[in-house]
């Protein structure tokens, strides 16, 4: 593994919301077309560093970062880097489902309208394309001019993957996908990222033990905004390196 | 002991039911009075309907009173009144919604904290100051600037009716703005939106409804607005319609004003003042309409926020994109109506051309430039808001403070108020303040406590929140010409403090009620049900557990309400006011106050400039600073509020 096989890096990435710093000298490397598991205890600052990948922080006023962030080894905190093309390569799926309150073909079709996409043929074969990608294609395809807000919540959560797959990025941060979910719809959106690692990188941050064993490749264990260890998944659930992992891992934690 | 025991049990129980019949007869008071003034504007109002008839009186073309014949057709003011309005509203919308925008989206957090709370601050401006700087400067700048023989105009009433108009609507735009939920701002910047992108398709869209509501609340005041329009629409003997209808610089006359002015010359009961009550009742019903318009947006607003936004909208989006476009047709077809009219054939083909390749060049340019030129004109909105109300505040500092002493504060005005002092007004508005408070805040914290703590949600507290709803949307001169009729004459009070006060306090009534509601609302349910699990009564718990930690916000609602009651001129116009130096002693006689001092020396007194000035300035500062307070004192209780 060196650092040219990695899709994204990060270099002594530090954060500070104004005066309280939230992550710590975090140094790590994601491989392309694998899915990396970020876990930790809450309030370690997974969903922070995830939202670091795609520039999500700049929205927060009082959010300060140093150290770099590189994609395909360029750093995406640059100053004349732009977060907006950042983020048409990283797209990224949230906690919540966070439909628009528009229809379901609104929705997907939302990322390519605003990438200036105007032609009727060319959205409808990308929304059709992005929801069957996401397995929800079936359930919906008769109901596409009706409100995302009438679907459930694990449909309106594929319809979020769906979104962001529309405009083909190349890495899908997904923070804690499946929260909301019950385990039925969670079994889905499992299968789907197995699936989704073909042509896509997968960051995942998730409270789920059994998850990140059964779906990721790496895992990163994070405690109080600094990483702990990193390595591939098996070995850092069946032979953790470090004695704090191993207590999480094994439920010792407090 | 049993016995003693048994005995107070049964005297707390005859408290409680009392405290609570007290309550809902406060509660029930809005409904009354709402009730009251429809009744005693239809009772007076009654004889013209007879006389004219209702239709014949609404849409007869001719307002001419003291015209022999005399004729009483509303359709001019009617049609002044809607015209001044949509003038206005051309002005501040745009404005309002482009500075909510840059006060919700783009501004610094630093920035927001100062300019959010100094566009509440002047929504507490008086509209007699609005209208004494409209007569000095605006509408002599009309009139030089466009060589017209008198500034005094429909244009000269829409320019400052419409920046009156923008405080409100900013900040109810700028709060429906900000709710909107963070997911799908980030939503939209996840998949690669611009800022701008961000929210002209996402933000702006979810927040329409509220946007909506800021602009029909806007349109309310401004067609229930009457100093302001009253001083500069130069309001012609006779009521008519501009001619050619797009001239502006016709001098108009609305309905609040031609009340305003008329009802002062008027002899009781004849059939002008009948047909004045008339007026009141259109009035009344115009801003009924469109305070309901907006209640109903905001309330369907608060439902859907609560219950998680699950529900389908009841319009389809496809419905709502057809009923968009139609308006936008509609709109065009308009505009270009009026410009036809306005400026020939040929220039409109030029604007047209000129707005098709603006179109096309806009398509072409990229998406960032856009987003450059979006910001460009918010914050250019913004600071042209500014610009609008710095001057108009630096005009009165500026012109004001040379008559500023101690004696101009401590003496009587002599020479009909061009020299002296203020004094008398300024007790005059105390006096009235004090009794409006003194009357409206038990009445409003009591109907509060009922609504809040003594009934569930239902059809009852339904019908009362209604009436306060409506209440607060009434235009003061309907609470002038109903305390006129009521109090001054059916009760036979004569023109005295105590009829202002209560017409006053009527007026404040909502604002009193909604505060308090709202401060209750913020006592957490536990503290509640710990004092109920003491054994305590309700009205124990009330007044000892949940009235102090509401006590700040209440607080906050009575100063609100006092700087309103201080700043009013329409109310008092035909209850209260002379003017004179005379300082009452008792409830029964009549008073001076600030507002109408300033009111009458900015249209009766030449020569009384400086004046002018000065009483505007102490008007302001009065005013401002006790909405300062208000503010201050609701920013740190919402601080502590986080329990
Ligand atoms: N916008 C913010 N402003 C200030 N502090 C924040 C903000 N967002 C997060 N924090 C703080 O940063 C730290 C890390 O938060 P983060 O949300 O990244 O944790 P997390 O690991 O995702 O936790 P969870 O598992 O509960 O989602 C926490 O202490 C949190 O309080
Ligand atoms: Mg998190």
């Amino acid at each position: 593994m060196t650092s040219k096989d990695k899709l994204i890096r990060t270099e002594t990435l530090n954060l500070w919301y104004g005066e309280k710093q939230a992550l710590y000298d975090i140094t790590l490397g994601i491989l392309p077309n694998k899915i990396t598991a970020l876990i930790g205890p809450s309030g370690c600052g997974k969903s922070t560093l995830i939202r670091c990948f795609n520039r999500m922080n700049d929205v927060i006023d009082k959010c300060k970062i140093t150290g770099k962030i590189f994609f395909h080894e360029t750093d995406i905190y640059r100053p004349d880097a732009d977060a907006v093309e950042v983020r048409k390569k990283i797209g990224m799926v949230f906690q919540k489902p966070n439909p628009f309150p528009k229809t379901i073909y609104e929705n997907v079709a939302y990322g390519s309208k605003v990438q200036g996409i105007t032609n009727k043929n060319q959205l409808d074969e990308i929304v059709e394309k992005s929801l069957k990608n996401a397995a929800l294609w079936d359930e919906v395809k008769d109901r596409l001019h009706e409100s995302a807000m009438g679907l459930s919540g694990g449909q309106q959560q594929r319809l979020c993957i769906a979104r962001s797959l529309s405009i083909e990025p190349e890495v899908i941060l997904m923070d804690e996908p499946c929260s909301a979910l019950d385990p039925i719809a969670t079994a889905k959106i499992e299968d789907l990222m197995t699936g989704l690692k073909k042509k896509y990188t997968v960051i995942i941050v998730t409270h789920n033990m059994q998850q990140a064993a059964r779906v990721s490749d790496y895992t990163a264990y994070m405690y109080l905004g600094k990483l702990i260890e990193f390595g591939e998944t098996k070995q850092i659930f069946e032979n953790p390196k470090e004695e704090l992992t191993e207590n999480y891992i094994t439920g010792r934690f407090g | 002991m049993v016995k003693i025991f048994h005995l107070s049990w049964k005297g707390s129980l005859l408290k409680e039911k009392g405290m609570k019949t007290l309550f809902f007869l406060s509660a029930i008071s809005a409904i009354i009075v709402i009730f009251s003034i429809i009744f005693f504007l239809f009772r007076d109002a009654y004889p013209i309907f007879q006389k004219e008839g209702v239709v014949d009186f609404l849409i007869g073309m001719r307002w001419y009173p003291t015209g022999q014949p005399p004729l009483y057709g509303a359709f001019p003011l009617i049609v002044d009144t809607l015209l001044v309005t949509l003038g206005a509203m051309l002005i501040a919308i745009p404005l309002s919604i482009g500075s909510a925008i840059f006060i919700a989206e783009l501004a610094t957090p630093r920035m927001k904290a100062i300019i959010k709370p100094a566009i509440e601050l002047l929504a507490g401006i008086p509209s007699v100051v609005f209208g004494f700087f409209g007569l000095i400067v605006l509408v002599t700048w009309l009139q030089i600037t466009f060589d017209v023989p008198t500034g005094e105009s429909w244009l000269a009433g829409s320019i400052l009716l419409g920046i009156m108009a923008i405080p409100t609507i900013t900040s109810v735009a700028e709060d429906a703005i900000s709710s909107v939920p963070r997911e799908y701002k980030e939503g939209s910047l996840a998949v690669g939106a611009t800022r701008w992108q961000t929210i002209s398709k996402i933000v702006v869209p979810s927040a329409i409804s509220g946007i909506t509501a800021a602009i029909i609340l806007g349109i309310g005041r401004a067609i229930g607005e009457t100093m302001a329009v009253m001083m500069v629409c130069g309001n012609p003997t006779y009521g008519l319609i501009p001619n050619p209808i797009t001239n502006v610089f016709a001098p108009i006359k609305t309905l609040t004003a031609t009340l305003g002015i008329e009802m002062g010359e008027v002899a009781t009961g004849s059939d002008h003042y009948s047909a004045l009550f008339g007026l009141a009742l259109i009035l009344l019903i115009i801003t009924l309409i469109v305070n309901i318009l907006a209640t109903l947006i905001l309330g369907r607003l608060k439902e859907k926020q609560r219950s998680g936004s699950k529900r389908l909208p009841i319009i389809s989006f496809e419905l709502a994109k057809k009923i968009k476009q139609s308006l936008y047709l509609f709109i065009g077809i308009v505009i270009i109506i009026i410009l036809l009219m306005a400026v020939g054939i040929i220039p409109v083909i030029c604007i047209l051309i000129i707005i098709a390749l603006m179109y096309y060049s806009l398509k072409k340019i990229s998406i960032k430039i856009k987003q450059k030129i979006a910001f460009s004109i918010i914050s250019l909105s913004i600071i042209i808001v500014i610009i609008f109300l710095g001057i108009i505040l630096a005009y009165i500092v500026t012109n004001g403070v040379g008559a500023l002493s101690w004696e101009f504060l401590t003496t009587g005005p002599s020479n009909l108020g061009r020299s002296g002092g203020i004094f008398p007004s300024i007790i005059g508005t105390l006096y009235l303040v004090a009794g409006a408070i003194a009357i409206s805040l038990p009445l409003g914290v009591g109907a509060a406590i009922f609504l809040h703590e003594y009934t569930k949600e239902g059809i009852v507290t339904k019908i009362i929140r209604a009436g306060a709803d409506l209440l607060n949307g009434t235009p003061s001169i309907v609470f002038g010409l109903f305390g006129f009729a009521f109090f001054v004459l059916y009760l036979k009070f004569g023109f005295s403090l105590l009829a202002g006060q209560i017409t006053l306090a009527f007026m404040i009534l909502p604002t009193i009620i909604r505060t308090t509601e709202e401060a209750l609302k913020s006592v957490p349910q536990s503290l509640r049900e710990g004092s109920y699990a003491l054994g305590a009564t309700k009205w124990q718990t009330i007044r000892k557990v949940v009235l102090p930690p509401a006590a700040p916000g209440i607080l906050t609602g009575a100063i609100l309400g006092i700087g309103r009651a201080a700043g009013e001129t329409a109310p008092i116009l035909f209850t209260a006011v002379v003017f004179s130096n005379f300082i009452p002693s008792s409830l029964l006689q009549p008073v001076n106050a600030l507002p109408y001092h300033l009111f009458t020396l900015a249209t009766s007194i030449p020569g009384s400039k400086e004046n002018q000035a000065g009483t505007a300035l102490v008007l302001l500062l009065l005013v401002i600073g006790i909405y300062l307070i208000a503010i201050l004192l609701r920013n740190r209780f919402r601080k502590n509020m986080k329990w």
